[in-house]
């Protein structure tokens, strides 16, 4: 049980790379990237729980009541905001790239291809 | 509490509400004020951070957001605020940005006037997030700053919308945002152990700790992400295709400044957080040197055998930071002396280069040495400042690079890091001397290697006079031939303010350059006079000198997907080293 | 390379790093058991401090604020990048005859789909200000409830259709809201500056322990981030749905920008 969380993070990370490497399509690769992504998630709520502890939202307890670290939880709304930036410019980009090379293949898709 | 400690915030933050001032209004300017906006907010910031490095001199500023002191919390160790900590160094290195920037608006102006001022909110926005990650000292603020510059830089490589520039975006994003993510995790690993993100205390936890497998590790994921952005092999592949297809006045940024501040920011970690650890320390001795070693080989090779201009002078990029990477492996003040002024000298000399691409894709609508050839005779002006910025990349001696590079030789110890200097300098300089021979001097000899690199036309707006795009050029190299010791003391304390630890200097510095000028003069000379190989034995001589090359080409593949295998390479070599080495 | 090579290289590069992972999984500190004092002191400093419930809240939004106006400008620069890759698409005079336009079919909606759209977007664009304006009591915020109320602007073109739901959402005004959004939190961290105190200093009054005003300064903040939330995504919603229709002559590209000049 103690290291779970990180064995979880560990893994969605290199099944995240898998993805990404053995890709035949921009979106699908974009998803990878999202999958490496929640492995940072995985692991920041992790660093910050503490066992028997609530939600640092002292609203219904008072004040000093056990609660978990609120500055992992802010880092990972950082990270979240982070993810959508990056995805919403990564399909512009590859929306883009369909309509210049009608396909989104990575083995196909190459800046500055050598003379034939 | 003073004057300079109330305007420190201003170096991140104006740059930040006058983009979004620019964007509130962005429907609504009128033409050219996006402009001039711009380039009075960067010529601003340099005097800001530029009066703030010599303000320093007297001691770091220390600057706590929000006044979340280290007082507020009343525990020694734990640090509630941020901090912007102004140190000689950091604040001269954010000044060089500003300056990069200015010079970069210059060039670019009236260039991108059609898209409601966009492009100037991505720049000043790029602005604010180098200056924030230069001066700032807390370890996620450094991710933040990071990630907006990111952000910035993908979004600048996209913006031409042609074929390859989007491809080469879509890389730079992948590779550079898989970096980014490691670097989360290196910080959430640190957090976890150390329980701060203050640089200073951190470095004070870890010093006090013995070797700790957490540690090591969230170290290895944050160089890891600081090398793919400072492209050092094998991080390196994603640099030749997206400086290779920006716009010029953005590769002017890219490859001058944004891709040595990687480098700067981890010199900065190494000095302020892991100095204590014994077992990083031997990292960044070994494994580091090695990698500047394969960088500045690798670099120097891959810009020799280019004949598309801005991937050549991408590539010489490479190369250079190699040199950077070795300078910082030595940790030491000479090493850093060293590092400061070849990043201020390289970025100066590069900028002035790809600005020098930017005028020949606004003329002829090529940057290809070949297709190009003898058509620059008319604008000579062009040609000297290339052949000039050539001979300086090179090694000649005088001027900036010259002398950090004395520095970098000062501090290194070991003859594999001489030889990577001179091949990497000397390749490099030699790349560009011969494309001036051939575009502006109708100078010939048989293509050889750089027959088989990639290339494409492209085309870039040429609705700027030529004197207004030769004059940032003129006051760059200007700049870049200035002795560097002019600055001797201030470099001193700024070097040592990062860096105290004092090596025994190596000799053979001035050997090593003569060498290298040399070779920077014989080697485009022999290629220039080349003629068409006839005998038999000329024909394999020429295929075997081509054949490694080759594989170097097929290696930079431009997918994405094998860049991405090998940064997980790179991240093993670092990781499997302190497993196992 | 090939797929093939690819994994053959890859393997090995895991493998290593696996071994090293478990390394460092062993040497975590004990999961549920965390070393940090930072979370804690925050805990118990933030309420006394600032009148404040909502911890994340107190951290995003004063202790750690120029990360988030850090994060916040992420936002707005991927989103004035999407429009720059989008370009030339964003049809703002061409609302008149939109729903006909060649390419894009015209989707007679229900009565049923119209009503409940209506009826829905309301009441989320409500309760998103609601969870913005109650971001420092109660778990919620600016980005938060931003991005909620924002999605009212997806069911408004789903129920009325593309030509209204452009007549309601103009690009210029949503950037504008954005821009003013992020100009609001930069001045709140440059404005004490002026005052003498340090940047993004808490000056204002910081009102009362679990009242809709409390944490002074953060208040302000917090709905800029809303603010300047919704205008971002609203920016992102109309400039990809410009993308459902077929390009026309006249749209902005790549090729006729060059030439143009």
């Amino acid at each position: 049980m103690n290291v779970l969380a990180w064995c979880v993070a560990a893994w969605l990370l290199g099944v995240g790379i898998y993805g990404i490497v053995t890709s035949r399509h921009y979106v699908h690769l974009i998803g990878c990237m999202t999958v490496c992504q929640s492995a940072t998630y995985v692991l920041l709520l992790g660093i910050g729980f503490r066992w028997g502890a609530g939600a640092p939202i002292f609203y219904d307890h008072p004040p000093g009541t056990p609660a978990v670290d609120p500055v992992m939880q802010a880092l990972v709304l950082t990270d979240i905001v982070v993810s959508a930036s990056m995805t919403a410019l990564l399909l512009a980009i590859a929306l883009q790239v369909h309509k210049r090379r009608c396909t989104l293949d990575p083995q196909h898709l190459r800046p500055l291809r050598p003379r034939e | 509490m003073g004057l300079a400690h109330q305007l420190t915030p201003f170096a991140a933050l104006l740059p930040l509400g006058v983009a979004f001032l620019m964007l509130a209004l962005s429907h609504w300017l009128p033409p050219r004020s996006a402009d001039v906006t711009s380039l009075v907010v960067s010529l601003g910031l340099v005097v800001l951070c530029g009066w703030l490095a010599i303000e320093s001199l007297h001691g770091p500023i220390l600057h706590w957001f929000g006044a979340w002191t280290p007082e507020v919390s009343g525990k020694p160790d734990v640090m509630l605020g941020i901090a912007f900590s102004v140190d000689p160094a950091s604040a001269a290195v954010a000044a060089f940005c500003a300056l990069l920037f200015a010079g970069s608006f210059v060039f670019a102006w009236g260039y991108f006037d059609k898209v409601h001022a966009h492009f100037h909110i991505l720049m000043l926005l790029f602005l604010a997030a180098m200056i924030g990650f230069c001066l700032t000292r807390d370890l996620f603020n450094l991710f933040v700053w990071f990630e907006l510059m990111g952000i910035a830089a993908f979004a600048l490589t996209a913006y031409p919308l042609g074929k390859s520039s989007l491809e080469g975006a879509f890389n730079f994003t992948v590779t550079n945002a898989l970096g980014s993510f490691l670097m989360l995790a290196g910080v959430g690993l640190l957090y976890a152990r150390t329980g701060t993100l203050d640089f200073v205390t951190m470095g004070r936890v870890i010093a006090s700790v013995p070797p700790d497998p957490v540690i090591a590790g969230g170290f290895c994921l944050l160089a890891t992400a600081l090398l793919t952005k400072a492209a050092i092999v094998p991080f390196h592949m994603w640099l030749s295709d997206a400086h290779a297809v920006a716009p010029s006045p953005v590769s002017v940024i890219f490859s001058g400044v944004m891709v040595s501040l990687g480098l700067f920011g981890l010199l900065k970690l190494i000095a302020m957080v892991f100095a204590g650890d014994a077992q990083v320390m031997m990292l960044v001795h070994v494994v580091l040197f090695w990698l500047g070693v394969a960088t500045a080989v690798v670099g120097g090779l891959m810009a020799w055998a280019q004949r598309h201009l801005k991937r050549l002078l991408a590539f010489s990029t490479i190369a250079h930071l190699g040199v950077m990477l070795i300078a910082i492996a030595s940790v030491s003040a000479i090493g850093t002396e060293g590092f400061l002024v070849y990043l201020v000298g390289h970025g100066l000399v590069k900028g002035t280069l790809f600005m020098i691409a930017g005028i020949l894709l606004a003329r002829f609508n090529s940057v290809d040495e070949l297709e190009l050839y003898g058509e620059g005779r008319s604008l000579w002006p062009a040609g000297i400042a290339m052949g000039l910025a050539g001979l300086l990349l090179g090694g000649l001696p005088w001027g900036l690079l010259h002398d950090a590079t004395d520095s970098v030789h000062a501090g290194n110890h070991g003859v594999a890091g001489v030889v990577a200097i001179i091949v990497g300098t000397a390749l490099t300089g030699a790349a560009v001397l011969r494309a001036t021979g051939r575009i502006f001097l109708r100078w010939s000899g048989v293509p050889a290697v750089e027959l088989v690199a990639p290339t494409e036309r492209e085309r870039e707006k040429g609705n700027r006079p030529l004197w207004l795009m030769l004059l940032p050029c003129v006051v760059m190299l200007a700049i870049a031939l200035l002795p560097a010791d002019l600055a001797e003391s201030f470099l001193h304390s700024a070097a040592s303010g990062l860096v105290a630890r004092v090596v025994p200097h190596e000799g053979g510095g001035t050997l090593a350059a003569a060498i290298t000028f040399a070779l920077t003069i014989l080697i485009p000379a022999a290629s220039l006079l080349r003629r068409r190989p006839i005998r038999k034995f000329a024909r394999r001589a020429v295929e075997a000198e081509t054949a490694p090359f080759y594989a170097l080409h097929v290696l930079h593949s431009g997918r994405v997907t094998d860049y991405v295998v090998w940064m997980m390479v790179g991240l093993a070599v670092l990781a499997g080293w302190l497993k196992f080495g | 390379m090939n797929r093939y090579w690819r994994l053959v290289l890859l393997a090995p590069a895991l493998v290593v790093l696996a071994i090293a992972a478990a390394q460092v999984i062993l040497a975590m500190p004990a999961f549920g058991h965390p070393l940090s004092q930072y979370g804690t002191t925050v805990n118990a400093l933030a309420p006394v401090l600032r009148n404040v419930s909502n911890m994340v809240a107190a951290v995003n939004f004063d202790v750690r604020a120029i990360d988030t106006l850090g994060e916040e400008s992420m936002l707005i620069c991927a989103v004035t990048a999407t429009v720059i890759l989008l370009r030339g698409r964003r049809g703002e005079d061409m609302t008149e005859c939109a729903g006909k336009l060649h390419g894009r079919e015209w989707l007679e909606r229900s009565d049923a789909t119209v009503l409940m759209c209506r009826l829905m977007a309301t009441t989320l664009f409500l309760y998103g200000a609601y969870v913005i304006l109650h971001g420092t009591i109660t778990p919620g915020g600016g980005f938060q409830g931003g991005a909620i109320a924002a999605s009212s602007f997806v069911l408004i073109y789903l129920g009325e259709g593309y030509s209204v739901s452009r007549d309601l959402l103009h690009s210029e005004v949503l950037a504008a809201v954005e821009g003013l959004g992020g100009l609001v939190f930069a001045l709140a961290a440059m404005v004490p500056l002026a005052f003498g105190y340090a940047a993004a200093q808490n000056v204002l009054p910081l009102g009362n322990w679990k009242d809709l005003y409390s944490g002074g300064t953060m208040v302000v903040v917090n709905a800029a981030v809303g603010v300047a939330v919704i205008g971002s995504f609203g920016v992102l919603l109309v400039e990809f749905l410009e993308e459902t229709r077929a390009p026309r002559p006249g749209d902005e590209d790549d090729e006729t920008r060059e030439e143009g000049a």
